[in-house]
């Protein structure tokens, strides 16, 4: 049901598209809010037509052109809360994600054109488009950031973002308002790393303010570094100009920004809110010309505790908030109270996937389990020995179906085998099968003996994480247990488990969320081992990372997944980019590594019931920064 | 012989000072992981992602891929030039963060201890003198629920019942309006109007504490002889009764204004933590939870001066309201 609801999203869309291309540009800016008009006749600023530039980007409300006014108030948390921030504003790249996760649309950049052979990347900015502080935003800009920070590692390593075939991107000014990106290799993924939160990096510093922090441009740098206390120029950098996801980033008020607020009183070490106020010289406007936002003010009150936080939503303080609420076991308080707190709920669907993955550590530390988590035979036992129908029943309270990961059967990437082989329970087989690969000695309580002694593993979860998970091992343990299979869950403080699975490799088998679809930008940590998050080959992601200086060796089927992934991420065209992956799909399925329990099931989030222009669906990603691409400043107030 | 008592006692307390600041920052160090590491975590568990060059970059940044000896003595040189280091997570100097958030815990510890005193000596004093009356029964119980009620669970069940049943916001130390504006008259009244929440909070279960402490210290010296004494001169029972077993039962509350001192920081942390105050209690959670060294070890080392300037006023008053106690 919820996935026709996503296909009409996407298809509404599409006519929002027409309004997105060349040619809209010139329609007149013919309003702004109240406040600015007041400041522009004194003479405060200058007129919004000026302020706005030549071409702003025309937005299409999602339901009507809304009006001026209001606040908006979230509940962020004291600590490592900055990406609420970050996505309530939306990260404002070069490019951006469409409201239905399928398509790269143009944002900061007016247009882009990509060479048929994927290396070279031209983007058209906006004529006449300021930062937040009046001053105009150009080519320049783009190249400080790119020459200056990114390519030059200020302040951290140039990474594989913005490199293909081993060398660094080539950026250059076309002129005033064209900079063209030209890479060794093909590199088709690119537009959809712009469109993530972490591909901001080309127009994240305005070059006539953050220059004053770096040593190039500032020959007396040491006195600024010694004022603000801080032990290093890079230091002083990060906080002032913030970097792509620190805290600091909400930290300065001076700093100017192309955001649609900025902001007004900052994110800071013992702040009680956090206020946003409109940035004059926004970029966008509806299409009856007002210039966006509508909202006056993002305006964050500071819970420390999540139980504190719902206790502001059932009081009417919190307008919006999909972040810290939404987990199943809120869900009935919020729901009881949603007429005092003069709220309604909305759906955030998982973009694909299952919110469990059951990683084995197929490159155990310890030869004999390496080897038997290696057969497999054992793990379609263990799949098949999952009696999925009664976990999805008990501890995921009947939401979702069997899946073992992967996107779902409505999306363009969905691969029937990944997803759905070895799904169905058969006990007496799974026990057939164990006894096939070695495991037909029991010990005196009847579980499993491998190698002479008895067989038992323990499977890594973080319990803060996705609560559920636990409940679902739990059940999972109970049922292996009947198999003769000794399995114990192992419940880890967080910091610890990144510790001891991806760090250390010292894990049997660990667990984590397995919510994707392997668009571009999306990283398929479980069909191929790339990613930290691959728990079930580590030292292969870290062979992989390092180009073969580092880690183990894989076998020759993991290298060639590695192989195929990278061309897909080189490929533009995206019918022979979703073909390669399905390549690399065949092959995982063929070698069933990993196995999962059931589809993600859609969270919660609230809204005031007069908040107009919100989707009342939207994923819920990371890489679709919600609610952030669903562009708040077209939200509005009824009254 | 006072100063030269004090004196003594100042000298003893550095390398005491930094033995604790030792031990804090290897306590600090001693979970696995580091502050880059928690901050991965923690973005983590909102489905945030990191990239690990950057993380790297940072780890490198801030020291924590050197040993724990090198990270200790970079820290513990720069604390003896006056500079507590950088905050990791708000990079902003640590002293800022911390004396930003210090006066509303002084006001507030404050407040408590006197709202403690003023409810705690009267009703103790009466239920010592009153003993197995109906008022001292009723005291007695009363006392007892608030001792075992922990703190958090009051502020939630209060917090609950004041949104739901009274649509009121009991969290916070200033309304809306006053939050970041500058001190006025008409902040302080708003102030007091937010404090009174969390001073009956914190102040139930210690006021308890003090009740019974007070009774029992009490009932210990009403029997004496010298009372009797002093009844048979025919001295008023209210003159009485103040000027000597009173003061004499003082002697405990006063050792115990030197573990007054670091409660200013720590002792209000979950309280905080659950009303959102603003005060230092919930940063130095967060500091320690986010493995944020230099913040969490500054907090520790201000925690550790507090206990021991304390430890030694209590020693001093003690000696000037008892005559008996004397320096050695």
């Amino acid at each position: 049901m919820m996935r026709t609801v996503h296909g009409s999203i996407a298809g509404a869309l599409g006519l929002a598209l027409v309004a997105w291309g060349p040619g809209a540009q010139a329609q007149v800016v013919k309003s702004e809010a109240p406040a600015l008009a007041a400041l522009a006749k004194d003479g405060k600023l200058p007129a919004v037509a000026a302020r706005v530039g030549d071409e702003p980007e025309v937005v299409t409300p999602l339901k009507s052109v809304g009006k001026y006014g209001g606040q908006l108030r979230y509940g962020l948390r004291g600590s490592s809360d900055h990406n609420n921030i970050l996505r309530m504003v939306g990260p404002q790249g070069l490019v951006r994600w469409d409201l239905g996760y399928t398509k790269v649309i143009p944002n900061v950049a007016r247009s882009f054109e990509v060479s048929p052979d994927a290396k070279v990347f031209t983007f058209r900015l906006r004529k006449g488009m300021k930062w937040s502080d009046g001053t105009p935003f150009t080519a320049d800009d783009v190249l400080f950031n790119m020459n200056d920070i990114v390519i030059a590692g200020a302040l951290a390593p140039l990474g594989p973002r913005y490199m293909a075939g081993g060398k660094p991107v080539v950026v250059e000014k076309v002129d005033e308002t064209t900079v063209k990106f030209t890479f060794a290799d093909s590199y088709g993924d690119f537009l959809a790393e712009l469109a993530s939160p972490l591909g901001q990096n080309p127009v994240l510093y305005a070059k006539h303010y953050c220059s004053q922090f770096l040593p190039k441009y500032n020959a007396k740098i040491d006195d600024l570094v010694k004022e603000a206390k801080v032990p290093d120029w890079k230091g002083l950098f990060q906080q002032k100009c913030g970097d792509l996801e620190i805290p600091s980033r909400w930290g300065n008020p001076a700093r100017p920004t192309l955001d649609p607020w900025i902001v007004k009183e900052p994110y800071a070490g013992g702040a009680t809110r956090v206020v946003l106020d409109r940035n004059p010289y926004f970029w966008q406007v509806d299409t009856a010309g007002n210039q966006l936002p509508y909202i006056d003010q993002l305006v964050s009150p500071i819970a420390q505790d999540v139980e504190s936080l719902i206790l502001d939503a059932i009081g009417g303080k919190i307008d919006f908030q999909l972040r810290h609420l939404d987990s199943p076991a809120n869900r009935p308080v919020l729901a009881q109270n949603r007429d005092k707190g003069g709220y309604e709920f909305w759906t955030a669907n998982a973009p694909g996937g299952v919110n469990m993955v059951i990683n084995l550590n197929l490159t155990h530390k310890n030869p004999d389990l390496r080897e038997l988590f290696n057969k497999k035979d054992f793990r379609v036992a263990l799949s098949i020995g999952m009696d999925r129908k009664e976990i999805i029943e008990t501890a995921l309270l009947g939401q979702g179906k069997p899946w073992q990961q992967g996107p779902w059967d409505d999306h363009p990437n969905f691969h029937k085998q990944v997803s759905t082989q070895y799904l169905d329970y058969d006990a007496a087989k799974a026990a057939q099968l164990l006894d096939s690969v070695g495991l037909n000695q029991k010990g005196a309580d009847g579980m499993r003996m491998w190698k002479g002694k008895p067989l038992k593993f323990k499977i890594d979860v973080i319990p803060t994480l996705q609560p559920e998970q636990v409940d679902m091992l739990q059940l999972i343990k109970r049922q292996w247990a009947k198999l003769g299979v000794d399995m114990d869950v192992n419940a880890l403080e967080r910091t610890f488990f990144y510790e001891r699975t991806s760090n250390s490799n010292d894990h049997d088998a660990a667990v984590w969320g397995g919510q994707g679809s392997w668009v571009p930008g999306d990283i398929p940590q479980q069909i191929v081992p790339v990613h930290h998050d691959s728990r079930w080959g580590i030292p292969w992601v870290n062979w992989y990372k390092s180009g073969g200086k580092q880690g183990d060796e894989p076998p020759a089927s993991v290298k060639e997944r590695m192989k195929l992934y990278d061309q897909a991420r080189a490929t533009a065209d995206q019918d022979k980019r979703k073909a390669l992956i399905a390549k690399v799909a065949d092959i995982a399925a063929a070698e069933f590594e990993v196995m999962g329990v059931a589809t993600s099931a859609p969270t919660f989030g609230i809204r005031k019931k007069a908040l107009r222009n919100a989707p009342d669906v939207m994923t819920n990603s990371w890489y679709w920064p919600t609610p952030g691409p669903s562009l708040l400043q077209q939200y509005y107030w009824a009254n | 012989m006072l100063f030269a008592y004090i004196l003594k006692r100042l000298i003893w307390s550095i390398p005491f000072l930094f033995a604790v600041s030792l031990v804090a920052f290897a306590l600090i160090s001693a979970p696995p992981g580091d502050y880059v590491a928690t901050f991965a975590a923690t973005l983590a568990q909102s489905g945030d992602v990191v990239d690990q060059a950057r993380l790297e970059a940072l780890r490198e940044r801030f020291g924590l891929d050197q040993s724990f000896l090198v990270q200790y003595w970079r820290w513990i040189t720069g604390v003896l030039r006056g500079d507590f280091g950088i905050s990791f997570e708000w990079q902003q100097p640590v002293a800022d963060l911390i004396w930003e958030r210090m006066g509303l815990s002084v006001a507030l510890a404050a407040a408590t201890l006197l709202f403690t005193w003023a409810i705690a000596f009267p009703i103790g004093i009466y239920s010592a003198v009153r003993k197995y009356s109906f008022g001292d029964y009723v005291i007695s119980a009363i006392g007892f629920i608030g001792l075992s009620i922990p703190n958090f669970l009051l502020g939630l069940v209060l917090m609950y019942v004041s949104v739901v049943h009274f649509g009121h916001d009991a969290s916070g130390l200033f309304s809306e309006q006053y939050q970041q504006a500058p001190w006025t008259w008409d902040k302080v009244v708003d102030l007091l109007k937010h404090l009174w929440v969390p001073v009956i909070i914190l102040g139930t279960s210690s006021t308890a504490s003090l009740i019974r402490i007070m009774r029992a210290n009490l009932l210990d010296e009403l029997h004496k002889p010298y009372v009797t004494t002093a009844r048979a001169k025919g001295l008023s029972e209210m003159a009485l009764l103040v000027k000597y077993p009173v003061r004499l039962a003082l002697n405990p509350f006063v050792s115990t204004i030197g573990w007054a001192f670091p409660q200013l920081v720590s002792g209000s942390v979950i309280i905080s933590y659950v009303l959102s105050l603003p005060t230092a209690g919930p940063l130095l959670l967060q500091a320690l939870l986010a493995q944020d060294m230099y913040l969490a070890g500054a907090f520790i080392l201000l925690l550790c001066c507090l206990s021991v300037v304390g430890m030694l006023i209590s020693d001093i008053l003690l000696a000037v309201i008892d005559p008996r106690i004397r320096y050695r």
